[in-house]
């Protein structure tokens, strides 16, 4: 479903705020595999959605979603196979339009937008059903404003209008980092249901160990904008926290992880 | 009405760029400043449309397309180069002002007698006011627009632009195309723009290359009121909500000039209203909470203002305001109010009240400057008198002036919490305003005078020694009167030879029938002492008198010319001026009930000779020399006061110098004082949208004459007036103007002087002092229509005296001094400046730059000597001034305007510094020097 290869990006090259966020990243996700993407702060796991999402033009290498090369498409071209969500809960929706618009527009995604009435009866109506399914009481409230909403409704609803209308691909921005845990749960579990679902093709990236291990059918670690794990389904199902954590170690003698990005890794996961 | 009505009209026509305004800076977030530009560009291409005789529908849709044009330029700048949304705007309004230029191709394109909407529209008005017709039409079009634009932003596209302008991150992850969206949105708001400019065009009658100036404030600031009028998330609401706030806008502009507020502090209570509006609504706005409980709004709100910044900003506006009311009212902090009501609309009284007012303003108090003077008239109704002194209570007034027994009464019933005047009572004292002149109420205190009728008898008594019946008119119900009567009768025992001959009447109708019955009872002479009805019908008694001859005695001197024999009585200007320092003396602080009563000063006596003669009376030598007032010949037509409106564009130094010819002509001449005429000076500062306001305002307030100086204050007054007759002066040439074909042709309500600048004498002058010299510089602004013309002329003159033209072209004063040097750079002789308003602002420092290069600066201006030029040929705006005047006397004389031509005066003056001449060493024949009229050694 996507196929990455030697995938490099500079931001602000020939500065001294220059940052080499990929480099080289190879990545081949099939269809229906739900990958969580774990690792440090700016190992390049946000970018390397991003850069999936077409957010920006990677500087060299390829990317494939469904077959068809979208290395150099912006993102709206690519909208039609990807719905993503971010980890924060005001950049997905528009806050100063209403819930009913926001999930109108989330379902034109892939369509044109032409001058035609846009909310009827009836597309009112759908819309109601679907946000009953959160669970978030927003079943009386499509015409009030996103910025009425809490996080956790806000970032449910981006979840819904992610889905609304089914993605090849779904993107996942640690899009529970910045909830309350009992939000944090409620979406988690939208987030499976959906992607069950819809069997959606998802990469997601996350900060907690053990939400890595719990979901999807394979986790891959990045450090320094590269891809230095990737761990399978039947390994994920024998590994606890700390037998990943062990794993760390045997990354750091081979070199490739500093004792500071370790001690950083154990506070993150602990 | 008219002014409000007005309003409306032009808040409508505004409130499409409202929208516009709406779309870019609201729904898009994008400060887009082109509309500036694209509201020109509207008005000048639905001109040149229209003038082409194309259709004024057509023009509009031109106007649509050519801001949907402007706006799409200005998103691709953006979007495309990555340039700020700012600079963009900038950089197209910059770019758009020359493509305006381009397409008008002169600066102003007047559509007065062309067909446009408005004439359309006119043609099915089915007999309403225009201006009323208008608002019905406009409110249907307007309401189209309103659900047309509002219907649009709830389609998917709507929808999806709206996001784009709210969350482009997330638009873009939906799948829209963001930079496609903006442009779309940018471009329609343009095109909304345009499409006002068009309108407004239409609605003015001319397109002008500098009316989109400010477009975006205006905008904005409806905008801004709209929101804070109206909160709502309904997109419906929401562009209601803006045209709602270009209404309110304008109406707020019209209410200033309703109240009389001096023009030019309109500008700066506009920034404070919308600066404040801002402040609360983002101190509303800082809590997004769901809904708005009046405390929170009021926490909110505190919080703003005990915020530093905020506090900063409402300390300094306080200052302004302080400062700003300070200075209106010349030092006092409060403005002082006071209520003056007469009773009837009998000449005395008004006389009273003007001399009253006179005297206050002569001794400092300025109505609508340091103080409020309420001027009411009861027209002989007392109910009326009693609601006039309810409303003076609720305008809290500091003092009541009351003119004439019945309303001093009225006022000394009610009130008592505050000073009561009163002047022109007969007798205080019947009223129970008081025991004598120094017992009295503590509140009131006054100016009053019984008629002298024993002095009346005396007189009389000059002109019939004998036997002789009297016949007097009276209203039974008024105690003044009754007491004047009174006391003539007492005053007759003095005289056994008289017989007193009675009648009363009750109202005016009455007056004629009892007047008849007393003539029927062969009265010699009718002795009529002062009696608001009676005086009110006076000319039903003359009428009763005449077959017999019978000469009036009359008390009231204003009534003398209307076929009295003789007047005696006081001099009522006398009362007015004794009241008018009474109510200073109480202004100062005096306690009324320290002012004695005053009795009137001054006695006049008056003679209508005219009469004498007609009933062949002869007047005795004594009683000439005692009288003040001799009416001979002719009757003085003092008729009904009327009001000039003496209507210039801006304070520029040719118009005024133009309206004091105006003034010193009509003052000189007398004419003013013959047809009891005041003048009324209005002026635009230079903006065309107050100034249609004031236009209207004129309209609305039936001026009886209007004097317009300057070409732009011609256009605007020529489309709201068709009935007022408007002398024109100050205008380089008319027939551009749209208001005249020819010097006998031209709109049948005005008429005028038309003044070129004798641009080619200046050239003559120049072969004449400089033989050898060929090239001569220019710098002119090609948007100023007076100096395109002066250009054109001058490059036909110039070949004609064997000159060569070196011209470059500005588009605002800081350009000037660039272009002088590279004119200067390609090498000239002499330097022209003709009129050009952009350039005469840096005159100065042109000069300097010539006098250090040594060469001779040429003006159009006389006055430009003192100010760097060293030799001006211009026309003398002064003397131009006063030609208008002279026309404007013909027309008061009551000529129709229709009838009187158009006539072109250029009275040409020479100018000359001799200190510069002799500077730049340049010698100047004597022959030339004895035609030169200014000097400056």
């Amino acid at each position: 479903m996507i196929k990455i290869h030697n995938l490099h990006k500079k931001f602000n090259p020939g500065t001294v705020n220059e940052v080499y966020a990929l480099q080289g990243v190879d990545l081949d996700v099939r269809d229906g595999d739900f990958v969580t993407i774990i690792g440090t702060n700016g190992s390049g796991k946000s970018t390397l959605l991003n850069a999936v999402a077409g957010a920006f033009l990677p500087d060299e290498g390829s990317i494939v979603i469904d077959n068809r090369e979208v290395t150099r498409k912006p993102d709206y071209a690519r909208a039609a196979r990807i719905a993503r969500v971010f980890q924060n809960p005001f950049a997905g929706t528009a806050p100063a339009m209403s819930v009913a618009e926001n999930l109108h527009i989330a379902s034109l995604r892939g369509c044109k937008s032409y001058p035609k009435k846009g909310l009827n009866a009836t597309r009112m109506q759908f819309y109601r059903e679907k946000v009953a399914v959160l669970e978030m009481q927003l079943e009386d409230r499509l015409g009030d404003t996103i910025g009425t909403l809490s996080g956790g409704q806000r970032q449910a609803l981006s979840l819904l209008m992610a889905v609304i209308n089914p993605p090849k691909v779904l993107l996942l921005d640690e899009h529970t980092a910045a909830l309350d845990p009992k939000s944090a749960a409620q979406v988690i579990k939208l987030t499976k249901m959906f992607i069950e679902q819809g069997k959606l093709t998802t990469l997601m990236v996350t900060h907690s160990m053990q939400q890595a291990l719990e979901l999807g059918n394979r986790t891959i670690m990045m450090n320094k904008g590269q891809i230095i794990d990737d761990i399978s389904l039947t390994e994920k199902k024998q590994l606890t926290v700390d037998e990943l954590l062990n794993k760390f170690m045997q990354i750091r003698k081979q070199e490739q992880l500093t004792p500071e990005l370790l001690a950083e890794l154990k506070q993150m996961y602990a | 009405m008219e002014l409000w009505i007005g309003a409306l009209n032009l808040g409508f026509l505004y409130a499409l760029m409202a929208m516009g305004i709406y779309i870019t800076f609201r729904i898009h977030d994008f400060a887009d400043i082109t509309v500036d530009g694209s509201f020109t560009s509207g008005a000048a291409v639905a001109a040149v449309i229209i003038i082409a005789g194309g259709n004024p529908l057509i023009a509009l849709l031109g106007a649509f397309g050519v801001g949907l044009l402007a706006g799409a330029t200005t998103a691709l700048i953006h979007t495309k180069l990555n340039i700020n949304s700012l600079l963009a705007g900038i950089l197209v309004m910059t770019g758009l002002y020359s493509v305006n230029l381009h397409i008008m191709g002169r600066s102003n394109i007047p559509l007065l007698s062309e067909v446009t909407v408005f004439t359309q529209i006119a043609k099915f008005n089915p007999g309403l006011p225009q201006e009323i017709w208008y608002t019905i039409v406009l409110t249907g079009f307007i309401v189209i627009g309103w659900w047309l634009v509002s219907l649009f932003f709830k389609t998917d596209l709507g929808i999806a632009m709206r996001v784009t302008g709210n969350n482009p991150m997330m638009a873009g992850a939906v799948g829209r195309n963001v930079k496609m969206l903006t442009l779309l949105g940018v471009a329609l708001a343009n095109g909304l723009v345009a499409l006002s400019g068009g309108l407004v065009a239409q609605y003015q009658g001319f397109a002008d290359i500098g009316m989109g100036i400010g477009t975006v404030v205006i905008g904005l600031a409806s905008v801004i009121i709209g929101e804070s009028i109206i909160k709502s998330r309904s997109v419906y609401l929401r562009f209601l909500s803006v045209i709602i706030g270009s209404v309110v806008f304008r109406f707020m502009i019209a209410f200033a000039l309703y109240i009389g507020m001096n023009p030019i502090d309109l500008k700066l209570l506009t920034a404070i209203f919308v600066l404040l509006t801002l402040i609360i609504s983002k101190a509303v706005a800082k809590r997004p909470a769901k809904r708005e409980s009046p405390r929170k709004i009021l926490n909110s709100l505190r919080k703003a203002i005990f915020n530093r910044w905020s506090a900063a900003v409402v300390f300094i506006l306080i200052l302004i305001l302080g400062g700003f009311l300070l200075f209106k009212s010349g030092g006092s902090h409060q403005k002082i109010k006071i209520g003056l009501v007469q009773f009837t609309d009998n000449g005395l009284l008004d006389v009273t009240r003007d001399s009253f007012l006179e005297e206050m303003h002569r001794i400092g108090y300025i109505n609508d400057k340091n103080c409020r003077i309420y001027v009411e008239n009861a027209h002989g109704e007392i109910p009326v008198l009693n609601t006039i002194i309810d409303k003076f209570i609720r305008d809290d007034v500091g003092l009541i002036l009351t003119i004439s027994t019945s309303a001093t009464q009225a006022a000394i019933n009610k009130v008592k919490d505050r000073p009561i005047v009163f002047a022109t009572v007969a007798n205080p004292f019947i009223v129970g305003a008081g025991e004598s002149d120094s017992v009295h109420l503590a509140n009131v205190t006054g100016v009053y005078g019984g008629v002298p009728m024993d002095r009346t008898l005396a007189i009389v008594n000059r002109f019939f020694p004998d036997r002789l019946r009297i016949g007097c008119l009276w209203d039974p119900s008024q105690a003044n009167v009754v007491f004047n009567v009174d006391n003539l009768r007492q005053e007759l025992r003095n005289y056994p030879q008289y017989h007193f001959e009675g009648a009363h009447a009750s109202n005016s109708a009455e007056v004629y029938q009892a007047a008849l019955s007393l003539v029927n009872k062969n009265i010699g002479a009718f002795v009529l002492p002062p009696d608001n009805i009676i005086y009110s019908a006076f000319d039903a008694i003359v009428k009763a008198a005449d077959n017999r001859n019978i000469p009036i005695f009359i008390s009231d001197v204003e009534r003398l010319k209307d076929g009295a024999l003789l007047a005696l009585g006081y001099d009522y200007t006398s009362s007015g001026i004794q009241a008018a320092q009474m109510v200073a003396r109480i202004l100062k602080g005096t306690n009324p009930a320290q002012i004695p009563f005053e009795k009137y000063t001054k006695l006049t006596i008056g003679v209508n000779l005219n009469v004498a003669r007609k009933i062949g009376i002869e007047v005795p030598q004594a009683v000439l020399e005692q009288a003040t007032l001799v009416i001979d010949e002719k009757p003085v037509t003092r008729g009904e006061p009327k009001r000039l409106a003496l209507f210039q564009f801006s304070d520029h130094s040719m118009m005024e110098e133009c309206a004091k010819g105006v003034l010193d002509e009509l003052k000189t001449s007398g004419v003013l004082e013959k047809y009891n005429i005041t003048i009324e000076r209005k002026n635009a500062q230079n903006e065309f949208t107050l100034g249609q306001s004031i236009a209207q305002d004129i309209v609305r307030r039936k001026y009886d004459f209007i004097i317009s100086l300057s070409t732009p204050a011609l256009q605007i007054m020529a489309q709201a007036n068709k009935k007022i007759p408007h002398v024109f002066g100050a205008v380089t040439d008319p027939y551009r103007m749209g208001v005249a074909d020819s010097p006998e042709k031209h709109l049948p309500q005005l008429t005028g002087v038309a003044t070129f600048q004798p641009v080619e004498e200046g050239f003559k002058v120049m072969r004449e002092i400089l033989p050898r010299a060929k090239r001569v510089g220019m710098v002119w602004n090609p948007s100023e229509a007076c100096s395109e013309a002066c250009t054109i002329i001058a490059r036909e003159a110039a070949r004609k005296y064997g000159f060569e033209l070196v011209e470059a072209t500005v588009t605002g004063t800081s350009e000037v001094m660039d272009a002088l040097n590279s004119v200067l750079d390609r090498g000239v002789d002499i330097f022209l400046t003709s009129g050009d308003n952009t350039v005469l602002i840096a005159i100065e420092s042109v000069g300097e730059v010539l006098k250090k290069r040594k060469i001779p600066y040429f003006g159009n201006t006389p006055s430009d000597i003192y100010r760097g030029g060293l030799i001006a040929v211009g026309a003398d705006y002064y003397d131009v001034g006063r030609e208008v005047a002279r026309v404007m006397q013909k027309v008061i004389a009551g000529a129709d305007p229709k009838n009187i031509p158009i006539q072109d005066c250029v009275p040409i003056q020479i100018g000359v510094n001799l200190a510069l001449a002799e500077e730049i060493g340049l010698e100047l024949p004597e022959s030339f020097l004895k035609r030169v009229a200014r000097v400056r050694r």
